[in-house]
């Protein structure tokens, strides 16, 4: 063998003096890349070269002439010697020769099996007067050898690995040692390490090779960068991000090892490569190889490596994207680490694991799982990220930033109940910032945050569970105005989506701090002038979250309420004419849930609650509101009505009281004031609470504010409104039942009739007679005494009257249509009397 | 002429990521399994004796990188393929619905000189795994659209189908090459029967 090797070189040195020198002799000019648009061309003349020179071959071959066939081989394979090509259009020419080679190395085997002397086809093989022919040859008869003749594997490997040194141009140099990467492949030696000489070679001879063949790749590559002008470093980063693969193929063929087992990959391979990636210093080849070690390695391996490999990753260049190594890293083991779950708990996964975002397999042997428990995957990282961070002075924010992001991700998928890993997460991350000054809106950092923010959110579901990480809120606070702002938009839609509870003063105050942007009137950014209609829809957010506050407890339901109105307040009023609403419909929401409860201070906790009220629905009148705060106390005034604690008459007429102040002080448009004297009126109808004393007046006061409204049509409108209050409404002085009070009835419709002939306008006139018709009709249909068959007959005749005179429009087809469908239904009254006891004899239509 | 010479057959696979595209391959030529998952990057391939019809075939199996940032240098493996085997997940919807655009990069980028007589065969992997999401009518029916592509259901976990499909992969891929022999169309241009002078003289043309 050894003397074999010898003639080898006795041979080289013949040819070109010095074994030294035939490095590059083939070409000592630096590499000459050619034009794009000649590259076709130089691409298809090498091609057709290679097609000729392969025919003849072939032919030689079938015709036995293996010295002819060699030298087609050997003129084919010079087409490689080219300088022109680039790297993709060189992987074409060196895929159409390897193709084609393929049948020499076949016609060789055949060769070997009949008996040819080895040496024989050496000595042929030199004949290739080129380096780089003669490499192609020599390997290609070398893996023959091989194969023929497992003794010599292991020597003839360690040569052959050597000798491709002699092409230390880049590309050819990658090319070249691609393909006996590629020819070795089925024939390196895969069996355990055993003490002894085993000339057949073990998988330790299997892994110097690769890794000797890793190394040298790697500088050849490496040494690309350093090659040409420095004008052309973008184009050639391009060729070399192209040629990366070729090197990354020497890591496959590691993990394709069967004896590289964990001990191996612990001991030799994973050191080997790394000492190689760190001390290259290039950072495109350092960015590469790291995740090409993720990727081509499985698992099982990164599991039990983790710390020297991120060890690694902080000593990498400063133009390395770590991150995305780290990250990628931790994306892996997160879901490998669910899969052993999955199978760990049930033994096998439960649903189709395919996820197109990752590029795992669903099989997993179930030991696994056991591994992922000792190693404790969170702490390594989260300790390692931690130490990049120091240490890598120049590592933009939003880097460290997405590294906590990646963190985040690996505890929930990982440790799904470890709420406490979270909160690690935010505060390192807080710390972060402790050092960045300022976080710019739209920023990259900015965003990163609020990644970071809304993961936990996206993943829990439940704003509960947020508000249980210490460190949250005080990380919120390192973003800008506008960002928090769209953060506390995000948590509230989150809560409002999964009806989100919340149960206790404590978190309500909690959450609320969370939702500063939205629930105070502090604004940093106070120039931006305010968009109202932006502005409503955030107070609408907000408005419905404060319905989910809910205790289980009424007391603590109350200690809630005042808690949230004591931070609501402090809104403006520009906020709480939205927030305190909800909080007094919850209050008296509250107060029924007293009246039903067995509470024995039920009583004075309801007084309690609406003195809350009246504070709170008082303070919307100090922001100077009228419509809302009338509103809120006429609903309270109904509420107090049914709920009818101790003192509450009194109660209910402060609340009637002071709607109507608010009407006679502060509401002055006419249309807000019908609007608000028929709420009144409707609402003072319903109670019935009052006694003779309160209830009189209060009813007379709505007569009287409805007959001073400033128009006639309004006054009309009012007063037969307030008719109702005299007929269906309620006191204590008739124990409850409807008062039937039927001349001021009649009182007040015929002063409506009285307002409506004062009317101008005849069209409003008429429009308002058939209004009062129907208020006619329905106090008869009641049984008011005091409406006859005669006064229905007068306005009908009044109507009919006055209706032929307007002139054709909308409205008066409106109102034509309004009187006859009234008609309409008195004739059917007509035709089918004493239903009710109500006659209606005598009716002229 | 070439009836007594040993054949190669260039057969690639291709598919999605993680549809067990080494993995098939690997139970084939080695009868191995793992359940590590491993990224192929780059391409490259086995080669496995095989015998068909009484022929001695020598098939190199190209198993190549699911992942697309994986292939930097293009695809010119694709060239001077027999056959093109294509592999989806029976329970990863996805990767069925890949499966024409496999097909036609393929067919883009090796330029077969017939492509619609181009042998592909198609498997669909990982029928030991439930649920199924793809099933066998559906991926037949695919078939039948694409020229009656022949269809296996395997497990390379399992092994089962493994065997026959490659022995089909191996027999299309022969009747394409023997269809496609054609000494004329091979022949360098440059050649003439006529004339003086020979293409190569016997001499020192290589050095």
């Amino acid at each position: 063998m050894a003397a074999f090797m010898g003639f080898y070189h006795i041979h080289d040195r013949g040819r070109v003096h010095n074994n030294r020198d035939y490095r590059d002799v083939e070409d000592p000019t630096p590499p000459q890349i050619s034009p794009v648009e000649d590259q076709e061309r130089h691409l298809q003349d090498a091609l057709s070269v290679v097609k000729a020179q392969a025919f003849h071959m072939k032919r030689a071959l079938d015709k036995n002439k293996l010295m002819d066939a060699l030298k087609n081989a050997s003129a084919m394979l010079a087409e490689l010697r080219t300088s022109l090509l680039s790297p993709k259009a060189y992987y074409e020419l060196y895929m159409a020769v390897t193709d084609e080679l393929r049948h020499l190395e076949v016609y060789l085997l055949e060769e070997f099996h009949k008996g040819r002397k080895v040496t024989d086809l050496y000595e042929l093989v030199q004949y290739a007067g080129n380096i780089v022919p003669r490499l192609y040859l020599l390997i290609t008869v070398g893996l023959v050898y091989i194969k023929t003749n497992t003794s010599l594997r292991r020597d003839l490997l360690k040569d052959l690995v050597e000798m491709c040194r002699g092409v230390q141009h880049p590309l050819r140099g990658l090319f070249l040692r691609n393909y006996l990467l590629q020819c070795t492949r089925n024939i390196l030696p895969d069996t355990a390490e055993e003490d002894g000489d085993y000339p057949e070679g073990t998988i330790k001879d299997s892994i110097d090779f690769v890794l000797m063949n890793f190394a040298e790749m790697n500088k050849l590559w490496v040494r690309m960068q350093h090659q040409g002008h420095s004008r052309e470093r973008q184009h050639r980063e391009k060729e070399r991000e192209e040629l990366r693969i070729l090197v990354g193929t020497n890591l496959v063929r590691l993990s394709q090892l069967e004896f590289v087992t964990l001990e191996k990959y612990q001991k030799l391979v994973l050191p080997g490569i790394l000492e190689q990636v760190v001390s290259c210093r290039d950072a495109i080849a350092q960015e590469y190889l790291m995740e090409c070690i993720i990727q081509v390695f499985p698992d099982e391996f990164h599991i039990q490596t983790l710390t020297p490999f991120l060890k690694s990753c902080a000593e990498l260049e400063a133009g390395v994207n770590v991150k995305n190594i780290v990250i990628s890293l931790m994306e892996r083991l997160a879901s490998f680490s669910q899969r052993a779950e999955a199978i760990g708990t049930e033994g096998l996964p439960k649903k189709p694991f395919y996820d197109p975002n990752t590029i795992f397999n669903p099989v997993l042997s179930a030991g696994t799982a056991s591994v992922l428990k000792d190693v404790k995957l969170f702490e390594v990282f989260s300790d390692q990220v931690a130490s990049i961070i120091t240490n890598r002075q120049n590592l933009p924010p939003e880097d460290m930033v997405s590294l906590q992001v990646a963190l985040v991700n690996l505890a929930l998928k990982c440790y799904p109940d470890r709420v406490d890993y979270i909160d690690k997460v935010m505060l390192n991350s807080a710390e972060i910032f402790q050092r960045v000054e300022h976080i710019e809106s739209h920023s990259h950092v900015a965003r990163e945050l609020q990644k970071l923010l809304r993961i936990p959110l996206d993943h829990y579901k439940n704003l509960l569970v947020i508000l249980k990480l210490e460190h949250y809120a005080a990380l919120i606070q390192h973003l800008d105005f506008n960002s928090r702002k769209s953060l506390s938009i995000y948590i509230l839609n989150n809560a409002l989506d999964h009806e989100t509870i919340i149960p206790s003063p404590g978190e309500v105050k909690q959450a609320l701090t969370l939702l500063d942007t939205l629930v105070s009137d502090k604004n940093d950014q106070a120039t931006t002038s305010l968009d109202m209609e932006e502005l409503a829809e955030e107070q609408c957010l907000l408005a419905r979250f404060i319905h989910h506050f809910k205790a289980d407890t009424p007391d603590d339901q109350y200690l809630i309420l005042t808690t949230a109105r004591k931070i609501l307040a402090s809104g403006g009023s520009q906020k709480i004419k939205f927030t305190l609403p909800p909080l007094v419909f919850q209050a008296y929401q509250l107060a029924f849930r007293y009246k039903n409860s067995q509470d024995e201070k039920w009583d004075r906790k309801c007084q309690k609650i609406f003195q809350f009220c009246h504070q709170t629905v008082m303070a919307l009148v100090k922001a100077e509101l009228a419509e809302l705060p009338l509103r809120l106390f006429l609903q309270g005034a109904l509420a107090i009505d049914q709920i009818k604690f101790e003192n509450h008459e009194t109660v209910a007429y402060e609340f009637m009281s002071q709607a109507f102040s608010l009407y006679e002080d502060e509401i002055s448009d006419s249309k807000a004031q019908l609007a608000a004297i028929t709420l009144i009126v409707g609402t003072l109808e319903q109670i019935c609470c009052f006694s003779e004393e309160s209830s009189e007046p209060l009813r007379t006061q709505c007569a009287l504010a409805a007959s001073k409204l400033l128009k006639k049509p309004d006054q009309c409108r009012g007063v037969a409104t307030c008719s109702h209050l005299f007929w269906s409404g309620k006191s204590q002085a008739t124990n409850g039942e409807e008062t039937h009070d039927g001349k001021r009835v009649v009182e007040c419709l015929k002063k409506g009739l009285r307002i409506a002939k004062q009317c101008m306008d005849v069209s409003v006139q008429v429009q308002l007679f058939v209004e009062l018709l129907n208020h006619y009709i329905y106090f008869f249909e009641k049984g008011n005494d005091q409406v006859s068959v005669q006064i229905l007959n007068q306005v009908i005749l009044k109507i009919k009257e006055e209706l032929p005179n307007l002139e054709n429009s909308e409205e008066t087809e409106q109102i034509t249509k309004h009187f006859n469908n009234t008609l309409d239904y008195l004739k059917s009254r007509l035709d089918t009397p004493d239903t009710d006891g109500i006659s209606f004899e005598g009716l002229e239509i | 002429m070439a009836s007594r010479k040993k054949v190669l057959l260039k057969v690639i696979i291709l598919g999605d990521s993680s549809v067990g595209k080494t993995s098939l391959m690997n139970q084939y030529v080695n009868r191995k399994f793992s359940n590590q998952y491993k990224a192929t990057i780059g391409a490259d391939f086995l080669t496995k004796e095989v015998t068909v019809d009484d022929r001695s075939v020598t098939m190199q199996i190209w198993d190549t990188a699911g992942q697309e940032r994986f292939q930097s240098l293009g695809v010119a493996f694709y060239r001077g393929a027999d056959c093109c085997v294509l592999v989806f997940d029976v329970t990863a919807p996805n990767t069925f619905k890949s499966l024409d655009s496999w097909r036609d990069e393929f067919l883009v980028q090796a330029s077969p000189r017939e492509p619609e007589n181009f042998p592909f065969v198609l498997l669909g992997n990982k029928v030991d795994l439930e649920p199924r999401s793809i099933s066998s009518k559906r991926a037949q029916q695919w078939c039948q659209s694409k020229n009656n592509i022949p269809y296996f259901e395997t497990s390379a976990k399992e092994a089962i189908n493994v065997e026959q499909a490659f022995l089909a992969i191996a027999k299309n891929a022969l009747a394409q090459q023997n269809s496609a022999v054609d000494l004329y169309n091979e022949f360098p241009d440059q050649i003439k029967l006529t004339n003086t002078q020979k293409p190569s003289n016997g001499g020192s043309s290589c050095c």
